[in-house]
Protein backbone atom coordinates (compact mmCIF):
# COMPACT_ATOMS: atom_id res chain seq x y z
CA UNK A 1 0.00 0.00 0.00
CA UNK A 2 1.23 3.55 -0.78
CA UNK A 3 2.32 5.51 2.31
CA UNK A 4 -0.16 8.30 1.47
CA UNK A 5 -3.09 5.88 1.62
CA UNK A 6 -1.81 4.40 4.89
CA UNK A 7 -1.48 7.85 6.49
CA UNK A 8 -4.97 8.76 5.23
CA UNK A 9 -6.34 5.51 6.67
CA UNK A 10 -4.75 6.13 10.11
CA UNK A 11 -5.79 9.80 10.35
CA UNK A 12 -9.34 9.15 9.10
CA UNK A 13 -9.96 6.16 11.35
CA UNK A 14 -8.87 8.19 14.41
CA UNK A 15 -11.00 11.15 13.29
CA UNK A 16 -13.93 8.74 12.80
CA UNK A 17 -13.57 7.43 16.37
CA UNK A 18 -13.63 10.99 17.76
CA UNK A 19 -16.66 11.85 15.59
CA UNK A 20 -18.55 8.77 16.87
CA UNK A 21 -17.53 9.56 20.47
CA UNK A 22 -18.81 13.14 20.07
CA UNK A 23 -22.03 11.77 18.59
CA UNK A 24 -22.48 9.49 21.62
CA UNK A 25 -21.93 12.31 24.15
CA UNK A 26 -24.30 14.59 22.24
CA UNK A 27 -26.91 11.79 22.30
CA UNK A 28 -26.34 11.30 26.05
CA UNK A 29 -26.64 15.04 26.79
CA UNK A 30 -29.75 15.26 24.58
CA UNK A 31 -31.54 12.70 26.78
CA UNK A 32 -31.58 15.32 29.55
CA UNK A 33 -31.61 18.60 27.62
CA UNK A 34 -33.76 17.75 24.54
CA UNK A 35 -32.25 20.33 22.17
CA UNK A 36 -32.57 20.31 18.37
CA UNK A 37 -28.92 21.43 18.11
CA UNK A 38 -27.73 18.48 20.23
CA UNK A 39 -29.86 16.12 18.15
CA UNK A 40 -28.31 17.56 14.98
CA UNK A 41 -24.79 17.29 16.44
CA UNK A 42 -25.44 13.67 17.43
CA UNK A 43 -26.79 12.66 13.99
CA UNK A 44 -24.27 14.84 12.11
CA UNK A 45 -21.19 13.45 13.86
CA UNK A 46 -22.53 9.90 13.55
CA UNK A 47 -22.84 10.35 9.76
CA UNK A 48 -19.40 11.99 9.69
CA UNK A 49 -17.93 9.07 11.64
CA UNK A 50 -19.45 6.49 9.27
CA UNK A 51 -18.28 8.51 6.26
CA UNK A 52 -14.72 8.68 7.58
CA UNK A 53 -14.75 4.93 8.30
CA UNK A 54 -15.82 4.30 4.69
CA UNK A 55 -13.08 6.62 3.35
CA UNK A 56 -10.48 5.01 5.62
CA UNK A 57 -11.65 1.56 4.46
CA UNK A 58 -11.40 2.64 0.81
CA UNK A 59 -7.81 3.87 1.37
CA UNK A 60 -6.93 0.62 3.13
CA UNK A 61 -8.47 -1.72 0.55
CA UNK A 62 -7.60 0.16 -2.66
CA UNK A 63 -4.26 1.53 -1.39
CA UNK A 64 -5.16 4.95 -2.84
CA UNK A 65 -6.53 8.25 -1.54
CA UNK A 66 -9.59 10.09 -2.85
CA UNK A 67 -7.39 12.33 -5.03
CA UNK A 68 -5.72 9.26 -6.61
CA UNK A 69 -9.12 7.70 -7.30
CA UNK A 70 -10.45 10.97 -8.78
CA UNK A 71 -7.39 11.54 -10.94
CA UNK A 72 -6.55 8.08 -12.29
CA UNK A 73 -8.94 5.23 -13.01
CA UNK A 74 -7.10 3.43 -15.80
CA UNK A 75 -5.39 0.09 -15.28
CA UNK A 76 -7.82 -1.46 -12.82
CA UNK A 77 -10.71 -3.88 -13.13
CA UNK A 78 -14.24 -2.62 -13.71
CA UNK A 79 -15.55 -4.01 -10.41
CA UNK A 80 -12.69 -2.40 -8.43
CA UNK A 81 -13.35 0.93 -10.12
CA UNK A 82 -17.10 0.75 -9.39
CA UNK A 83 -16.48 -0.18 -5.74
CA UNK A 84 -13.97 2.61 -5.09
CA UNK A 85 -16.21 5.11 -6.90
CA UNK A 86 -19.24 4.05 -4.86
CA UNK A 87 -17.28 4.19 -1.60
CA UNK A 88 -15.91 7.64 -2.40
CA UNK A 89 -19.35 8.93 -3.44
CA UNK A 90 -20.86 7.54 -0.23
CA UNK A 91 -18.13 9.18 1.89
CA UNK A 92 -18.53 12.59 0.20
CA UNK A 93 -22.34 12.42 0.40
CA UNK A 94 -22.32 11.38 4.07
CA UNK A 95 -19.87 14.18 4.88
CA UNK A 96 -21.99 16.76 3.08
CA UNK A 97 -25.24 15.55 4.70
CA UNK A 98 -23.51 15.44 8.12
CA UNK A 99 -22.45 19.11 7.98
CA UNK A 100 -25.85 19.97 6.50
CA UNK A 101 -27.60 18.40 9.52
CA UNK A 102 -25.30 20.26 11.95
CA UNK A 103 -25.80 23.55 10.09
CA UNK A 104 -29.61 23.08 10.08
CA UNK A 105 -29.48 22.32 13.82
CA UNK A 106 -27.65 25.59 14.49
CA UNK A 107 -29.92 27.48 12.07
CA UNK A 108 -33.06 26.22 13.80
CA UNK A 109 -31.61 27.23 17.13
CA UNK A 110 -30.87 30.76 15.92
CA UNK A 111 -33.46 31.58 13.24
CA UNK A 112 -36.38 29.22 13.86
CA UNK A 113 -37.62 26.38 11.68
CA UNK A 114 -38.04 28.00 8.27
CA UNK A 115 -34.46 27.33 7.10
CA UNK A 116 -32.86 24.29 5.57
CA UNK A 117 -35.36 23.00 3.01
CA UNK A 118 -33.47 23.89 -0.21
CA UNK A 119 -30.06 22.53 0.79
CA UNK A 120 -30.96 18.77 0.80
CA UNK A 121 -32.24 19.08 -2.79
CA UNK A 122 -28.90 20.59 -3.82
CA UNK A 123 -27.07 17.68 -2.17
CA UNK A 124 -29.18 15.09 -4.04
CA UNK A 125 -28.76 16.92 -7.36
CA UNK A 126 -25.00 16.94 -6.97
CA UNK A 127 -24.84 13.12 -6.95
CA UNK A 128 -25.75 13.04 -10.66
CA UNK A 129 -22.34 14.30 -11.84
CA UNK A 130 -18.91 12.62 -12.15
CA UNK A 131 -16.71 11.83 -9.13
CA UNK A 132 -14.30 14.67 -9.95
CA UNK A 133 -17.08 17.24 -10.26
CA UNK A 134 -18.92 15.71 -7.33
CA UNK A 135 -15.78 15.91 -5.14
CA UNK A 136 -15.35 19.60 -5.94
CA UNK A 137 -19.06 20.31 -5.42
CA UNK A 138 -19.12 18.30 -2.22
CA UNK A 139 -16.09 20.04 -0.70
CA UNK A 140 -17.45 23.42 -1.83
CA UNK A 141 -20.89 22.80 -0.29
CA UNK A 142 -19.22 21.41 2.85
CA UNK A 143 -17.07 24.57 3.05
CA UNK A 144 -20.13 26.81 2.90
CA UNK A 145 -21.89 24.69 5.54
CA UNK A 146 -18.81 24.72 7.78
CA UNK A 147 -18.45 28.49 7.41
CA UNK A 148 -22.07 28.79 8.55
CA UNK A 149 -21.45 26.43 11.52
CA UNK A 150 -18.34 28.41 12.55
CA UNK A 151 -20.28 31.69 12.29
CA UNK A 152 -23.16 30.31 14.38
CA UNK A 153 -20.68 28.87 16.87
CA UNK A 154 -19.10 32.31 17.22
CA UNK A 155 -22.51 33.94 17.74
CA UNK A 156 -23.61 31.40 20.35
CA UNK A 157 -20.23 31.43 22.10
CA UNK A 158 -20.31 35.21 22.49
CA UNK A 159 -23.71 34.85 24.20
CA UNK A 160 -23.47 31.84 26.50
CA UNK A 161 -20.41 29.71 25.76
CA UNK A 162 -18.65 27.91 28.59
CA UNK A 163 -14.92 28.05 29.22
CA UNK A 164 -14.35 24.97 27.03
CA UNK A 165 -16.38 26.26 24.08
CA UNK A 166 -13.29 27.78 22.41
CA UNK A 167 -12.03 24.20 21.86
CA UNK A 168 -15.16 23.35 19.86
CA UNK A 169 -14.75 26.57 17.89
CA UNK A 170 -11.08 25.78 17.15
CA UNK A 171 -12.14 22.26 16.09
CA UNK A 172 -14.68 23.61 13.58
CA UNK A 173 -12.17 26.25 12.37
CA UNK A 174 -9.52 23.57 11.78
CA UNK A 175 -12.02 21.32 9.98
CA UNK A 176 -13.01 24.36 7.87
CA UNK A 177 -9.34 25.08 7.05
CA UNK A 178 -8.84 21.39 6.24
CA UNK A 179 -11.70 21.47 3.74
CA UNK A 180 -10.22 24.57 2.06
CA UNK A 181 -7.00 22.58 1.53
CA UNK A 182 -8.92 19.43 0.51
CA UNK A 183 -10.91 21.41 -2.07
CA UNK A 184 -7.70 22.82 -3.57
CA UNK A 185 -6.11 19.34 -3.55
CA UNK A 186 -9.05 17.92 -5.54
CA UNK A 187 -8.98 20.90 -7.95
CA UNK A 188 -5.27 20.51 -8.71
CA UNK A 189 -5.23 16.73 -8.08
CA UNK A 190 -2.40 17.12 -5.54
CA UNK A 191 -1.91 14.05 -3.32
CA UNK A 192 0.48 15.96 -1.01
CA UNK A 193 -2.08 18.69 -0.39
CA UNK A 194 -4.73 16.04 0.20
CA UNK A 195 -2.61 14.55 3.00
CA UNK A 196 -2.05 18.01 4.52
CA UNK A 197 -5.83 18.61 4.45
CA UNK A 198 -6.51 15.21 6.05
CA UNK A 199 -3.91 15.97 8.76
CA UNK A 200 -5.47 19.39 9.52
CA UNK A 201 -8.89 17.73 9.71
CA UNK A 202 -7.45 15.23 12.19
CA UNK A 203 -6.12 18.13 14.32
CA UNK A 204 -9.66 19.52 14.36
CA UNK A 205 -11.00 16.20 15.64
CA UNK A 206 -8.15 16.08 18.16
CA UNK A 207 -9.31 19.44 19.55
CA UNK A 208 -12.82 17.99 19.76
CA UNK A 209 -11.47 14.94 21.62
CA UNK A 210 -9.68 17.17 24.16
CA UNK A 211 -12.95 19.06 24.67
CA UNK A 212 -14.99 15.86 25.18
CA UNK A 213 -12.44 14.44 27.65
CA UNK A 214 -12.11 17.73 29.56
CA UNK A 215 -15.87 18.28 29.74
CA UNK A 216 -16.20 14.77 31.23
CA UNK A 217 -13.42 15.43 33.80
CA UNK A 218 -13.81 19.10 34.67
CA UNK A 219 -17.52 19.87 34.24
CA UNK A 220 -19.12 23.20 33.34
CA UNK A 221 -17.21 26.48 33.45
CA UNK B 1 -39.64 39.00 34.86
CA UNK B 2 -37.11 41.72 34.12
CA UNK B 3 -36.73 42.74 30.48
CA UNK B 4 -33.94 40.78 28.77
CA UNK B 5 -33.99 38.08 31.43
CA UNK B 6 -34.52 34.67 29.87
CA UNK B 7 -37.10 32.30 31.29
CA UNK B 8 -35.51 29.35 33.05
CA UNK B 9 -36.27 25.90 31.70
CA UNK B 10 -37.91 23.28 33.94
CA UNK B 11 -34.61 21.37 33.90
CA UNK B 12 -32.68 24.50 34.98
CA UNK B 13 -35.13 25.07 37.88
CA UNK B 14 -34.87 21.43 38.96
CA UNK B 15 -31.06 21.69 38.84
CA UNK B 16 -31.11 24.90 40.91
CA UNK B 17 -33.26 23.13 43.52
CA UNK B 18 -31.03 20.03 43.55
CA UNK B 19 -27.88 22.17 43.84
CA UNK B 20 -29.46 24.11 46.72
CA UNK B 21 -30.35 20.85 48.50
CA UNK B 22 -26.82 19.50 47.91
CA UNK B 23 -25.18 22.69 49.22
CA UNK B 24 -27.34 22.84 52.35
CA UNK B 25 -27.17 19.16 53.27
CA UNK B 26 -30.42 18.95 55.22
CA UNK B 27 -32.13 21.77 53.39
CA UNK B 28 -35.13 23.65 54.75
CA UNK B 29 -37.77 24.72 52.20
CA UNK B 30 -37.19 28.42 52.96
CA UNK B 31 -33.47 28.05 52.13
CA UNK B 32 -34.23 26.18 48.91
CA UNK B 33 -36.85 28.79 48.03
CA UNK B 34 -34.30 31.56 48.49
CA UNK B 35 -31.48 29.82 46.57
CA UNK B 36 -33.67 28.57 43.72
CA UNK B 37 -35.48 31.92 43.47
CA UNK B 38 -39.01 30.50 43.33
CA UNK B 39 -42.41 31.32 44.80
CA UNK B 40 -43.60 29.04 47.60
CA UNK B 41 -46.39 27.60 45.47
CA UNK B 42 -44.04 26.67 42.61
CA UNK B 43 -41.38 25.32 44.99
CA UNK B 44 -43.89 22.92 46.58
CA UNK B 45 -44.84 21.62 43.14
CA UNK B 46 -41.21 21.10 42.11
CA UNK B 47 -40.27 19.46 45.44
CA UNK B 48 -43.18 17.03 45.11
CA UNK B 49 -42.08 16.22 41.56
CA UNK B 50 -38.42 15.65 42.54
CA UNK B 51 -39.47 13.51 45.53
CA UNK B 52 -41.73 11.41 43.28
CA UNK B 53 -38.80 10.89 40.89
CA UNK B 54 -36.65 9.68 43.79
CA UNK B 55 -34.04 12.44 43.42
CA UNK B 56 -34.66 13.96 46.88
CA UNK B 57 -36.22 12.67 50.11
CA UNK B 58 -38.17 14.54 52.74
CA UNK B 59 -37.61 14.24 56.50
CA UNK B 60 -40.32 15.44 58.88
CA UNK B 61 -39.35 16.08 62.53
CA UNK B 62 -42.27 17.72 64.31
CA UNK B 63 -42.89 21.02 62.60
CA UNK B 64 -39.57 20.95 60.74
CA UNK B 65 -39.36 19.61 57.23
CA UNK B 66 -35.99 19.11 55.51
CA UNK B 67 -34.85 17.69 52.18
CA UNK B 68 -31.83 15.54 51.29
CA UNK B 69 -30.41 14.27 48.04
CA UNK B 70 -30.90 10.54 47.45
CA UNK B 71 -28.06 8.48 45.87
CA UNK B 72 -30.07 8.69 42.62
CA UNK B 73 -30.14 12.48 42.98
CA UNK B 74 -26.37 12.61 43.54
CA UNK B 75 -25.63 10.55 40.42
CA UNK B 76 -28.18 12.61 38.42
CA UNK B 77 -26.34 15.81 39.42
CA UNK B 78 -22.98 14.30 38.36
CA UNK B 79 -24.45 13.24 34.99
CA UNK B 80 -25.98 16.68 34.53
CA UNK B 81 -22.65 18.35 35.34
CA UNK B 82 -21.04 16.49 32.42
CA UNK B 83 -24.02 17.12 30.12
CA UNK B 84 -24.01 20.84 30.98
CA UNK B 85 -20.30 21.10 30.22
CA UNK B 86 -20.80 19.39 26.84
CA UNK B 87 -23.80 21.55 25.98
CA UNK B 88 -21.98 24.78 26.93
CA UNK B 89 -19.10 23.77 24.66
CA UNK B 90 -21.44 24.04 21.67
CA UNK B 91 -22.64 27.45 22.85
CA UNK B 92 -25.92 26.17 24.27
CA UNK B 93 -27.51 26.51 27.69
CA UNK B 94 -29.68 24.18 29.78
Amino acid sequence: MASGALITFCLNIMSALVALLTSYYAYKANRYVSSSVLWAISIGFMLLGFGLVIDAGTSLISGRTLVDITGRTAGESFSDRVLTLLASLTYLTLQMVAYLVIAIGYARSTYGRQLGTAAPAAAVGATLVSLYTFSILSYFVTLILLAFVVFQGLLLRSGRGGRLSWMVLIAFLLIFAAHCVLLVSVLVLGPGLFLVGTAIQFLGFLSLLIFVVRSEVIGPG
Amino acid sequence: MAQGEKQRSVLRINLDILNAVRDEGEAKPTHILYKANLSHERLVKYLEDLTAKGLIEMKQEGENRTYNLTPKGVSFLIEMRHAESFVQGFGLAI
